[in-house]
């Protein structure tokens, strides 16, 4: 119990009487320090500053130390590490999992994705910094941050607690909005070039027979399916593979207004996700496929990103609350 | 008593599973339809790590790529930025020294060790009760990764980001402290890896839960474009290292192991007994690194110099996922015009569509685990 009364002195005084021993504290102080020395946080990764955070609860870092545990539901959970990008299509999944935590809870946004969108900030599916949606208590930076700077982030986040403020400290709906571009231009659509792809032509009615051939003739493997926006029109790009010989066929095939080409999902199962995928980036269809529904992005998006004329700073935000609401969220119970 | 069976058609319960999930293994969510414990139908939805790599990669200068690329399998860096590299040496004509190719393969093959280990350790967090609740292997593991980490620290300054390759070369040099430290973890991890792998071959729950779970046939790995230990665990020795040497591979032993059966446990123990070829790699590397130039292209006043003559090129690595490829299409600028990523993640979580209808609730993590998808690869 060493620990317990060396960290107990900063908030209160022991006092020996005859027959019994005395502490004397304010319970406020009390309850806070009973707070910032179990944080419970979520076990909810998103990319690669989960990975930080992994290493940094197992052996070697141990933030069990700390008094922390991982608990896999929200409910049990009063600290949520934002570790990794923040989509669009996820920052309302984000919102809703901090919702369903109890209060007091607390954020951390870690590394340069959860602050600011870093790299991706002006990608059309990012949400530049997690403070969009939801208040931060404690930013660590890095890309990823190291574990040590896991480890601060956390130490400075339990003097935040033993403090008893509540507010969050800082957040970027303080600073009133600007449109800001980068020297990228990335508010220009891109200029479109001619066709510079070198292999095979096929006409797109062969597609399906074609394709048959091909697997009868060895090449069974799918390697993917794509597209690229050309001046003159959008060309598809299918790589097929033959693995006992080690050969590859690649063929394009050049579409026509209309968009429409046969699926191969038939012949292909990998198919399936490729196409949509294409249809979801490009808009382009496929006949006879069994579920083509975009994939990547949510389904009410609007536009195709890899299209050129589709602009990459062309945000659909989620919905940015005021920092009164930020407050309110904070203590609601 | 004993002999009455109660069946009732309650129709199906739909449960949904994700996209924050500990067993997801990131950001992905599936809606299972259930009837008793039966998986009867699935629905997968993806993309809540979408960041459009693509779209920014027709923005930023070749030179600028390898980083952003890098941060996109997140498990193996270096596999990322080494495909990209080589998919732009294919079309520049750029030749490598012999040394930058033996560090590069060095790294990305100490970086394959350390991707595996991450995909056992969570494993066994996924499959729960196996191995002292799991949690015991989750730790030997990252104890493990640590090292190996420790060792990427003192090449390159970074622990997994690290950002070694470059076009026409690599960044950092290796020192000859750093090749005794590399020879000491080497040494060192060996009994330890050939320990787990033992490990899980003789636990009887490991067993009873990834034998002949989730199976793929020769046929349904190849025609949905799964790779990796995903295609090598159903029996077909398929490993870009060997059948399209790239980089140093060609000069350098290894074996490549394969499954036979194609099921859960299969693709595990593929991925434990890479470990060892890597180390075998890794041992060969650091007794043979040859000298001579870091960087065989001078260096430029701008990035804006590296301009690829007009045409499209596909290159593909052995990533620890399997195929990772990059196709890219030049029109003679500065910037990609456009640069399709082959994941693999993709192509391999594509199966589960296949596998779990049919299998029961619990089993659905055992086949995903065994998956071993990252999202950054899988949404890029």
């Amino acid at each position: 119990m060493g620990n317990v009364d060396k960290s107990l002195k900063d908030i209160g005084s022991f006092m020996k009487l005859p027959g019994a021993n005395l502490f004397i504290t304010k319970t406020e102080d009390l309850f806070n320090w009973a707070k910032k020395s179990s944080l419970w946080p979520l076990s909810f990764g998103l990319a690669c500053c989960a990975i930080e955070m992994m290493a940094t609860f197992s052996s070697r870092y141990d933030l069990d130390r700390l008094g922390m545990i991982t608990r896999a539901s929200p409910r049990q959970a009063d600290l949520m590490i934002v570790a990794g990008t923040v989509t669009v299509k996820m920052a309302e999944r984000i919102k809703t999992l901090y919702d369903q935590m109890a209060g007091p809870k607390w954020v951390i946004a870690a590394g340069s994705c959860a602050i600011s969108g870093d790299h991706y900030r002006h990608i059309y599916s990012v949400v530049p910094g997690v403070d969009w949606v939801i208040p931060v208590d404690i930013y660590v930076p890095g890309c990823p941050p190291t574990p040590e700077a896991f480890i601060d982030g956390i130490l400075e986040l339990q003097k935040i607690i033993g403090s008893g403020s509540t507010a969050p400290t800082f957040h970027s709906s303080t600073i009133p909005e600007e449109k800001t571009l980068s020297p990228l231009e990335v508010a220009k659509p891109a200029k479109k070039s001619k066709n510079v792809i070198q292999s095979e032509f096929i006409n797109k009615i062969d597609l399906v027979s074609y394709v048959k051939k091909l697997k009868n003739d060895g090449f069974t493997y799918l390697k993917f399916i794509t597209a690229t926006d050309f001046d003159s029109n959008l060309t598809l790009t299918y790589l097929l593979g033959n693995n006992e010989d080690n050969k590859e066929v690649e063929f394009n095939i050049e579409l026509d207004e209309d968009l429409k080409v046969d699926s191969l999902s038939e012949i292909f199962s990998g198919a399936d996700w490729q196409e949509r995928e294409v249809f979801d980036l490009f808009g382009i269809s496929f006949n006879g496929h069994p579920n083509l529904k975009r994939i990547l992005m949510p389904d009410e998006w609007i536009g195709h990103p890899l299209r050129k004329e589709y602009v990459m700073d062309s945000h659909f935000y989620p919905y940015r609350p005021t920092r009164k609401e930020y407050e309110k969220w904070k203590t609601e119970l | 008593m004993e002999d009455r069976i109660i069946e009732q058609d309650f129709g199906d319960l739909a449960v949904n599973m994700g996209p924050q999930h500990p067993s997801t293994h990131g950001v992905f969510r599936l809606k299972l339809y259930l009837q008793g414990e039966k998986i009867n139908k699935i629905e997968s939805y993806l993309g809540y790590l979408h960041r459009g790599v693509e779209k920014l990669s027709e923005k930023l200068n070749y030179d600028q790529l390898p980083p952003v690329l890098e941060r996109d399998d997140y498990l193996s860096p270096t596999s990322n930025s080494l495909g990209f590299v080589n998919a732009v040496e294919k079309i520049c004509e750029i030749e490598v020294s012999r040394k930058a190719s033996y560090i590069r393969v060095l790294v990305a093959e100490l970086q394959r060790i350390s991707s595996h280990l991450v995909a056992l350790g969570t494993y066994g967090l996924d499959l729960g009760g196996a191995l002292g609740g799991g949690a015991s292997l989750f730790l030997y593991c990252f104890r493990e990764r640590e090292k190996i980490l420790d060792v990427m620290e003192d090449l390159t300054g970074a622990r997994f980001h690290t950002n070694m390759n470059q076009i026409g070369g690599v960044r950092y040099d290796v020192k000859n402290e750093s090749l005794k430290k590399i020879n000491k973890l080497i040494i060192e991890l060996k009994p330890i890896l050939e320990d787990y792998t033992n490990m899980i071959s003789n636990d009887h729950i490991f067993m009873k839960r990834t034998k002949n779970i989730g199976i793929i046939s020769k046929e349904l790995a190849e025609e949905s474009g799964g790779s990796g230990p995903i295609l090598r665990g159903s029996g077909i020795s398929f490993d870009i290292r060997k059948n399209k040497p790239y980089e140093c591979y060609s000069e350098l032993d290894f074996d490549i192991p394969i499954g036979e059966t194609g099921d859960a446990y299969d693709r595990t123990l593929v991925r434990m007994k890479e470990n060892i070829e890597s180390l075998k790699i890794a041992q060969q590397i650091i007794d043979g690194l040859p000298s001579g130039d870091l960087n065989s292209r001078k260096p430029l006043k701008s990035p804006k110099l590296t301009r690829p003559p007009k045409g499209s090129s596909y290159f593909s690595v052995e990533s620890p996922r399997g195929e990772l490829g990059f196709f890219i299409v030049s029109d003679g600028t500065s910037v990609p015009y456009r640069m399709k990523i082959r994941a693999p993640s993709f192509s391999n979580l594509s199966l589960v569509e296949k596998l779990l209808p049919g299998t029961f609730i619990a089993d659905s993590v055992v086949i995903l685990g065994s998956l071993d998808p990252v999202f950054g690869d899988v949404d890029r």
